[in-house]
């Protein structure tokens, strides 16, 4: 089991209101799964999925990652597990601009220690995946927001992530880039990655195998297709 | 390799605020030129000093007429006269060369040229304690002096002065104060020293000026020259009780006359260098204290701007500490970038002033080395806390900072 929570809660000051995001989410992922996480906005899928990305920690309840307890890790373990367990893929790239694609996707491994030349062939080869062989030394402005976010996949993908999540992946690109990405995601699927897509467009969600649908902090409903 | 990333990461950032950069960095830049002129001024102008102390051979004691009032019976002023310096030459226990002088503005005329220039009478052996060196003729003799022969020795700018080149002058007769004299010498370039120009003067025999051009055997001052080896107190006591004698001063009675040491002169003079350079500097640290607020204000700025770059660093595994380690190498390096820049128009400015000025230049590798320090620590000062505010961003909130 990758991912076990148990009652996960995170509350937030609003002034002198405490507002509930998430108010008890129990969620079991295996590995190997592609999940699509949805719900409208306000639902609490993006403070689920800070959670299990380890970029914040619950109020309260129990999360396990690889049957490991996050939510008792300090701020520098954290940094490790997201280092080296999670890969993020951001809505709007998060790239950055100065540097080129093949430098983009070296920075984790800076962050863990990587010897440079290994980190340099590691980084080659997730870039030649994504197809981008041939523009490792362009920067982002060079770059087509469906070759940007191809990037950004191949820099969450080359720690070799236990979950690779990506948050709206699509919602920056045109339909035919959107397939595109869709596509590559499902390959990696298919090579054995946990995906978990966090979205609010139905057509996406349903290209996973499973959906889980978020609504006022709860778990409303869990389908497999 | 994450102090390697920091570094690009840092050049890139102030490459790409390439003027913001250089407005924050004035400061550091200011005060760095400042401290490396500064200090390296103040070495340069100690060193000519030193220079020309070494100049005159060994210590030179001068003696004067006046009085040091100390509420004792003022009694009349007796001048200093060759007589008196006839007395401390005959006294023969000390090995010093004593050398009288009597100097005064006169009218010089050449031709059509008319100036009013000094005039120094010297004993022969003036030259060769001052270490004048000839450029063409021949320097004035003892022959000379006791014959009170009409002959004079030219300093390097005074054929210029009047008028003429050294060639045109040598041999031929010019008047000073209506008395026609023979230039029989002219001096090499030697230098102001800082006390007179000796460029600047015109040479005579002692007992010539005192008969033929001043009609007084009064002197100036006598310049008593000694080797370094020598006991300066003892001599002064023993000049004290020759002078005290030849003057007929009584017990408990002033000196009518004083001594004074050129190189007290010196130490004074470097002591007062001393102190106005370490005050310049202090004033240029402060300006480099006020330069790392600017750079800390630049900072706090920077991390703002790069809230969504710190997030995902964070997103991407960046710990506390590399977060810190990329804003204060960043810090850092913009208060090095302008420490050099200053430190460059420092040598600049001390390298215009060392030519201007005739001093040796040297570079003062102490201070250069001290300032690019302090540099760089006023950067990890300055640096820390807008790094440290850059490491406790919450990495989820600043993905999403607009």
């Amino acid at each position: 089991m990758i991912i076990k929570t148990t009652e996960l809660k995170r509350s937030f000051e609003v002034g002198s209101e405490t507002v509930e995001a998430i108010k008890g989410i129990n969620l079991e992922v295996q590995a190997g799964e592609f999940l699509a996480i949805t719900g409208p906005s306000g639902s609490g899928k993006t403070t689920l999925m800070n959670i299990i990305g380890c970029l914040d920690t619950p109020t309260s309840g129990e999360y396990f990652l690889n049957n490991k307890l996050v939510n008792e890790l300090n701020e520098n373990e954290l940094a490790g597990i997201r280092n080296k367990e999670i890969g993020f893929v951001f809505q709007s790239f998060h790239l950055l601009a100065k540097n080129s694609a093949l430098d983009n996707v070296l920075l984790p491994m800076k962050y863990a220690g990587t010897n440079i030349d290994e980190a340099t062939v590691r980084a080659k080869h997730v870039l030649d995946q994504v197809g981008l062989s041939d523009r490792m030394n362009h920067g982002p402005t060079e770059l087509s927001g469906g070759q940007q976010q191809r990037v950004a996949i191949a820099r969450a993908m080359v720690n070799k992530p236990s979950i690779l999540f990506a948050d709206e992946p699509t919602g920056n690109l045109d339909s035919k880039t959107e397939g595109e990405v869709m596509g590559l995601f499902k390959e990696l699927n298919e090579d054995g990655q946990t995906i978990i897509v966090i979205t609010h467009e139905k057509n996406i969600a349903n290209q996973s195998k499973r959906i889980i649908n978020i609504k006022d902090g709860l778990i409303e409903s869990d389908t497999r297709i | 390799m994450l102090f390697k990333e920091s570094l690009i990461s840092a050049i890139s950032s102030i490459r790409s605020n390439s003027v913001r950069s250089f407005l924050t960095s004035l400061a550091i830049i200011i005060g760095t030129a400042a401290v490396i002129a500064v200090i390296g001024i103040g070495s340069s102008a100690e060193k000519a000093l030193e220079a020309s102390i070494d100049d005159l051979g060994g210590r030179t004691l001068y003696v004067a007429p006046g009085q040091n009032r100390r509420g004792a019976v003022t009694k009349g002023i007796i001048p200093l006269d060759i007589k008196d310096a006839e007395a401390l030459a005959n006294y023969k226990e000390h090995d010093w060369e004593i050398s009288p002088t009597i100097t005064r503005n006169r009218q010089v005329k050449y031709g059509n040229a008319n100036i009013n220039q000094r005039i120094g009478a010297y004993l022969p052996i003036h030259f060769g304690v001052r270490g004048y060196e000839l450029e063409s003729g021949r320097l004035f003799d003892e022959d000379d002096n006791l014959g009170r022969k009409r002959v004079v020795v030219l300093g390097s700018k005074i054929p210029s002065e009047l008028k003429t080149i050294a060639g045109n002058l040598l041999n031929k007769e010019i008047l000073i104060a209506g008395t026609s004299y023979k230039v029989i010498g002219i001096l090499k370039e030697e230098g102001s020293t800082g006390w007179q120009n000796p460029d600047e003067e015109l040479y005579i025999p002692l007992l010539t000026g005192a008969q033929r051009v001043f009609g007084t055997p009064n002197v100036d001052s006598i310049n008593v020259g000694i080797s370094n080896d020598q006991n300066v107190d003892e001599i002064m006591m023993s000049i004290e009780q020759i002078l005290r004698a030849k003057h007929d001063i009584g017990p408990g009675q002033d000196n009518d006359f004083r001594i004074s040491d050129y190189s007290q002169f010196a130490d004074l003079r470097r002591q007062a260098t001393g102190i106005f350079t370490l005050l310049i500097a202090a004033i240029a640290g402060i300006s480099l204290v006020v330069g790392g607020i600017g750079v800390m204000n630049i900072m706090l700025v920077s991390v703002t701007e790069r809230t969504r770059e710190i997030g995902l660093r964070k997103a991407l595994g960046a710990t506390h500490s590399a977060i810190m380690l990329q804003f204060v190498v960043e810090a850092i390096l913009l208060c090095i970038i302008g420490g050099l820049i200053g430190l460059f128009i420092g040598i600049g400015i001390l390298w215009i002033c060392a030519t201007l000025f005739d001093w040796p230049f040297a570079l003062p590798i102490g201070a250069m080395i001290g300032s690019i320090t302090f540099s760089a620590m006023v950067g990890l000062f300055f640096g820390i806390w807008p790094a440290k505010k850059a490491a406790k961003l919450d990495p989820a909130t600043s993905l999403r900072y607009e």
